[in-house]
């Protein structure tokens, strides 16, 4: 039997890693790419406990809207960095400091 | 019609209400401002009038009527403050507000004669409003307090139409001397309120006649003086001044630099009138304070001495003003020797044959226009047979000035000789009336001779300015000239007042026939004076038989049968003394100006340094600048300018300054060490240090922002589970 704590560090390991990719990465779509696996660990933490404590539907369905949020997020960053490319020829993250005084 | 507040007022308010609006309007709408004071005055007679009658009607002696309403009211736990102004109307009053009001409306009529050529036509009416609702609004006062306050407005009405000509030589002075003049009796006039007040805890006069009939003055001592003797002194001090009485006499005479109208106003309607019409309402008070005997000494020596110094005036102005201060006098004789009545009868009829006598001078003086100078002419020596250029108002005067001689048949001889023979029947029981009676009968005397001494001069002999009469034209019927003289000088007529010629009266109640005058007008009756808040209106609930008693001439007013047989006696002698000395008053007059059989001028040189004395109206005007304002007054102000430059300019302001430089620099130094320095400096000093640090945190690295969330969220996660 797979337990609770077998999914937590999955979910934990997903989540580690993505935050490591967002910080040691200098590609935007790369740092994309840790923020999908932040939501996904995100989202089998949620599956995980309400199978294991509630054992009702709720947590999946809450899992359904991070994959859903998740589709839209990804389509409104890759319209982000197609136009910052369109300005910048470049998808380097440091190169979006405009706003530093 | 129910007597109440709102249904009084429009006596007052209507000149009231003319004044206001011809204030604003006068500049441009003379004529309609013109047209707008004589028909509010002519609507207050006419309401007036109503009044009068109505109480007439009732025909009783302590009937009156008394509203109020509250003014203020500052009463703090068992002190009592409250005012109350209001309504007091009884016999007096009504009379008061018929005479005013009517010899006011003649008043306005013959002005709109004689000041239509004046520059300021409009603005003489202006005042004249205000100065009437002012009068009438004193006649109706129920209180000392409202009184006073229509009495200095009274005052400022003087001032302003006796300085009317500011721009002729003495005018501003006059009006000057008047208002102050007048103050130095105003002044104590207050204090008599304020010990009234002390006492009473009111001034109402309903309140204090109670007050005194119960006794509240018995005992009280201020400054070891009786307290009813010192308000009683008070007030009459008022009257002093209002009523230009022996000490303070001086500025009335000046007071003909106003318009001849407004002298007319002021010398018979209101300004004077005020001051007599006062002491008869306080008139208990001056019983309950013992003043009866000073009263009648003041009013005694005014009466004589005015006339002695109206027997040498050439202005014709001038002789009707001392006239006027002379009969003044008698009426406040008559207050000093108790009868109330005819001291108030003579106040009615002398404002009537006096205003008359004012209009007609003023009639001669308009027609008299010397070419030369351009100005009126008002002294007699310039006149002389002008019988003949204005009969009209020949025959006007004449009336009045038989009625102030009093030769009988003419109002004056009625009142006059009532005032003479009471002072005659307290001198027989009093022997300190003396003084006051023989100056009385003396002054009558001087007064039937410088009357008619006017009289011939002005209109009998020939023409002295011979060009001067050629250029008069002859009088034509106007009817804003002549109308107000035949209607004066019909009411001279002595029937008016007395009842009929055989001594009975006009009204008829319960088949008697009773002088209205002398049922009506009657000392209040402190006994029975309880303060009703209003009495209903009507015979029903007065019954009128009873009041007729107390009535002195119609019964014998409470005394025995021999008692009042013995005051008839005396009356009777005081009479013919009267007519005698009047008709012999007229006879010295006559042979001295008529007939020309005596010389005047050998009686001056015989007493030539009392005509020097008379001419300067026995040095008073002297005695006043340079006896009290240039040794008293100008040293005290000399000494006050000293304390104010010397001392508090000097060291109070002046040393408030160099405090204040000290206070400066303190306050300086605050301001640019503390305020600007470590508050405003400071403020900026600090954001500047902190923008330093924290601007290294915005460093525009996306993944240090990261790191930071992270770091935080870590750091937060932790300390809960902590």
């Amino acid at each position: 039997m797979i337990s609770l704590s077998s999914y937590l560090f999955i979910s934990f390991t997903l989540f580690v890693a993505g935050i490591a990719v967002m910080i040691a990465r200098k590609n935007i779509i790369a740092m994309m790419l840790g923020i999908e696996l932040i939501l996904n660990s995100a989202a089998l933490n949620f599956a995980a406990y309400t199978r294991f404590i509630n054992n009702n539907l709720e947590g999946h369905l809450m899992s359904l809207f991070i994959i859903v949020i998740a589709a839209a997020e990804a389509a409104v960053g890759l319209a982000i960095v197609i136009r910052f490319f369109q300005i910048k020829e470049t998808i380097h993250i440091d190169d979006a400091a405009q706003l530093q005084s | 019609m129910e007597y109440t507040i709102s249904t009084i007022a429009p006596i007052v308010l209507l000149p009231f209400f003319a004044f206001v609006i011809n204030a604003f309007i006068v500049k441009r709408f003379t004529t309609l401002a013109v047209i707008i004071s004589c028909a509010s005055i002519v609507g207050s007679f006419f309401y007036a009038a109503r009044v009068f009658f109505d109480f007439l009607n009732v025909f009783s002696a302590d009937y009156y009527i008394h509203k109020t309403f509250t003014w203020f009211d500052l009463s703090y736990g068992s002190f009592p403050f409250k005012m109350d102004m209001g309504i007091y109307i009884d016999n007096m009053t009504a009379t008061m507000l018929f005479m005013v009001t009517g010899v006011a409306s003649l008043i306005h009529i013959f002005s709109t004669y004689y000041m239509h050529d004046d520059k300021r036509y409009g603005r003489f009416f202006v005042y004249l409003s205000l100065f009437t609702s002012a009068m009438l609004a004193l006649v109706l006062s129920e209180n000392l307090i409202s009184v006073f306050i229509f009495w200095e407005l009274m005052g400022f009405c003087s001032y302003s139409l006796i300085g009317f000509y500011y721009e002729k030589e003495g005018a501003g002075n006059a009006s000057m001397k008047a208002f102050m003049t007048t103050r130095v009796g105003d002044v104590f006039f207050l204090l008599g309120i304020l010990a009234i007040w002390s006492v009473v805890g009111s001034v109402s006069f309903v309140d204090i006649y109670q007050a005194i009939g119960m006794g509240k003055f018995n005992g009280l001592y201020a400054l070891g003086i009786p307290l009813a003797t010192f308000a009683g002194f008070s007030v009459f001090m008022g009257t002093i001044g209002k009523s230009a009485q022996f000490p303070l006499q001086v500025w009335l005479p000046d007071a003909m630099f106003g318009p001849t109208p407004c002298s007319a106003l002021i010398h018979a309607a209101t300004m004077v009138a005020a001051g007599v019409y006062l002491s008869l309402r306080c008139y208990p008070l001056m019983e309950a304070g013992h003043l009866t005997t000073f009263i009648a000494y003041i009013g005694g020596i005014t009466a004589f001495g005015a006339a002695t110094i109206a027997l040498v005036q050439t202005d014709i102005k001038a002789v009707l003003a001392y006239s006027t201060i002379s009969q003044l006098g008698y009426m406040v004789l008559g207050v000093g020797v108790g009868s109330y009545n005819a001291a108030f009868m003579h106040l009615i009829t002398h404002a009537v044959f006096k205003a008359c006598l004012f209009l007609s001078a003023g009639s001669v003086i308009h027609s008299l226009h010397d070419h030369h100078t351009h100005a009126h002419v008002q002294e007699m020596p310039r006149m002389g047979g002008l019988k003949s250029k204005m009969p009209y108002t020949f025959l006007a005067m004449l009336f009045c000035t038989l009625a102030i001689a009093g030769i009988p048949f003419f109002s004056g001889f009625v009142s006059k000789d009532r005032i003479l023979g009471d002072a005659l029947l307290m001198a027989l029981d009093n022997k300190v009336y003396w003084v006051p009676a023989v100056l009385g009968f003396g002054g009558a005397l001087l007064t039937a001779f410088y009357m008619f001494r006017m009289m011939f001069l002005t209109f009998f002999g020939e023409p002295r300015d011979k060009e001067l009469f050629d250029h008069t034209k002859k009088e034509t019927l106007s009817w804003n000239r002549n109308l107000p003289l035949l209607i004066l000088s019909l009411f001279t007529l002595g029937a008016f007042y007395s009842g009929s010629l055989t001594g009975q009266g006009f009204i008829k109640v319960a088949g008697e026939k009773y002088e209205w005058f002398q049922t009506l007008i009657e000392k209040p009756n402190l006994l029975k004076f309880n303060n009703k808040e209003s009495q209903a209106f009507g015979f029903a609930s007065n019954p009128s038989s009873e009041t007729f008693q107390k009535s002195k001439y119609d019964s014998n007013h409470g005394l025995s049968a021999e008692k009042a047989h013995h005051v008839h006696h005396v009356h009777h002698i005081g009479a013919l003394i009267s007519i005698v000395i009047a008709f012999s008053g007229v006879f010295i007059a006559a042979m001295m100006y008529f007939w020309r059989s005596w010389n005047p001028g050998f009686w001056v040189s015989l007493f030539s340094r009392w005509y020097r004395a008379l001419q300067n109206k026995y040095y008073f005007d002297d005695l006043y600048i340079k006896g009290f304002i240039q040794k008293g007054l100008l040293p005290l102000n000399n000494f006050l300018a000293f304390v104010d430059m010397g001392i508090y300019d000097r060291y109070a302001v002046d040393g408030w300054e160099k405090v204040n430089r000290v206070m400066f620099t303190m306050a300086k130094w605050f301001d640019n060490i503390i305020v600007d320095t470590v508050a405003v400096d400071g403020t900026g000093a600090s954001v500047r240090f902190f923008n330093v640090i924290l601007r290294t945190i915005q460093s525009g690295k996306i993944q240090f922002y990261f790191i930071m969330i992270i770091l935080v969220l870590t750091g937060y996660i932790w300390t809960l589970n902590i």
